[in-house]
């Protein structure tokens, strides 16, 4: 199976979760949950735009590729391995997500403190330990290189949606 | 090392009139230099001021604007409007089944920009018969708090000055966050101030004061605040944080029944971030005990803590 759908679902779903956190502590009100989707949806479509560079790597690489299908499983086996540090991150954050939300407030102070807050600081770790694992899995610079522009790409939609929409406080 | 936090240093208010004083941006960095806190220094040392050196009260206002509202999306994070409701809620209870009449007005000591008194508007979780009154020293804090509270058409007020000379006494006192910004002997005169008072009640909550505190407000500062300011002051806080024994001698000046809220020894601190220290009048403890239910077993008084941790 091509690692591509799961990878793109997951950096679509990081970029519409960094356009919320661009937004928070920005706006003072109560009342905020359009907001909160509207920014959602800024950090997808920033997202969106800022994913079509590895994607676009990727194609070219394969479309000057001698042997297409070889540097198409060697692309495939990098995105495999890229695709597992972050399935781990992915299942603590939604874990923590859910207790945060399902269970009563003391546990949801415990699913933030433990969870939520310090995850929030190790997203870069668990893209460049992505990037790694794409290397290591046996995708090679091709990989390490695609890797490490998706890895970019979704790092940068946060800060990039706080610029843009966000810098100042409503 | 002295704990100071720089939001603390940068504005200055004359304790009779409120009225706003101006600040050297060079006694606040020599201040922080001499309290070991270089880094401190050097973010005051970057805040703009005038040719007279005072730093620019528009621009320290704008700064304490942004930082309070990053600060307001911990409490948001953290369910503080929804903690405090588990506690006051039982506490109005006992208000009003001991026969005092309505209305009730809670006031919040030092609300900045009033995210506790705006979000208890908005979900109105302490029910109609309650006023909800926010007050804080800082005037460019207040009229902020008052004016997202009248862009949201929520049913609140706010008032710049001393909340300890409103025309309309409280019936219970509240803050978050405010406690550990008084040393000990200061804290006592603020407990005192409220049991001269004809409040009810008063339940103030800080940060819990254990070993994890200092890690986690850095971890959750870094991860949720943007100004370096924020930073510095969310880890600051959490040192200067008071013990429980020291909230519970403190309180006791207040000449009320001196109580706990979920102490170190009656809560988890991966699930207290904040705890409260609260005091009623005599005949309310009892009420607020049933009003509790089982969780009242995590409401300690001076009796549980021996003379030895005191």
């Amino acid at each position: 199976m091509t690692p591509a759908l799961p990878l793109a679902l997951l950096g679509l779903t990081d970029a519409a979760f960094s356009g919320f956190r661009a937004y928070a502590g920005r706006d003072a009100r109560i009342r905020k949950g359009r907001a909160n989707v509207r920014a959602a949806l800024r950090g997808l479509a920033v997202g969106a735009v800022l994913l079509l560079v590895p994607a676009l790597a990727a194609v070219l690489w394969l479309a000057a590729a001698a042997d297409r299908d070889r540097a198409y499983d060697t692309l495939a086996a990098g995105g495999r391995g890229f695709l597992l540090p972050l399935t781990c991150y992915a299942v603590a954050v939604a874990l923590s997500l859910a207790a945060y939300f399902l269970l009563p407030f003391r546990a949801g102070t415990l699913a933030m403190v433990i969870g939520l807050g310090p995850l929030t600081l190790l997203r870069p770790l668990a893209v460049a330990a992505g990037c790694l694992a794409a290397l290591l899995n046996g995708g090679g610079r091709p990989s390490l290189l695609v890797a490490g522009l998706a890895g970019a790409a979704v790092l940068c939609v946060e800060p990039a949606v706080h610029r843009r929409w966000y810098r100042e406080v409503r | 090392m002295d704990r100071l936090e720089i939001s603390d240093l940068i504005v200055a208010f004359d304790p009779h009139d409120g009225r706003r004083l101006p600040v050297r941006r060079a006694e606040v960095v020599e201040q922080l230099r001499a309290a070991g806190d270089a880094r401190a220094a050097r973010i005051v040392a970057g805040l703009p001021a005038g040719p007279d050196g005072v730093l620019e009260p528009a621009a320290v206002d704008r700064l304490l604007i942004g930082v309070h509202t990053e600060l307001q999306r911990l409490s948001e994070e953290l369910r503080i409007g929804r903690r405090l409701v588990h506690l006051l809620g039982p506490l109005l209870t006992a208000i009003r089944t001991t026969g005092v009449r309505g209305p009730y007005r809670l006031v919040d000591v030092g609300c900045g920009l009033g995210y506790l008194i705006r979000w208890l508007a908005a979900t109105g979780a302490l029910g109609p018969d309650v006023e909800l009154v926010g007050v804080d020293l800082d005037a460019a804090l207040v009229g902020e708090a008052d004016r997202l509270a009248r862009a949201e058409g929520l049913s609140c007020r706010f008032v710049h000055g001393d909340a300890f000379a409103l025309p309309e006494a409280a019936t219970v006192y509240v803050s978050t966050g405010v406690l550990h910004h008084f040393s000990e002997p200061a804290l006592a005169d603020f407990f005192r101030a409220q049991g001269a008072s004809p409040a009810l009640a008063f339940c103030h909550y800080d940060i819990a004061a254990t070993g994890l505190a200092p890690v986690g407000a850095w971890v959750f500062h870094r991860a949720r605040m943007r100004h370096p300011l924020g930073r510095h002051d969310g880890v600051a806080s959490a040192r200067r944080a008071h013990s429980d024994e020291a909230l519970l001698r403190a309180a006791a000046a207040a000449g009320m029944r001196a109580l706990l809220y979920e102490p170190r020894r009656a809560a988890n601190p991966f699930c207290t971030t904040l705890r409260p220290v609260l005091a009623v009048r005599p005949p309310l403890e009892a009420p607020l005990r049933a009003a509790l239910g089982r969780a009242s077993r995590r409401l300690l008084g001076d009796e549980h803590f021996t003379p030895a941790a005191a």
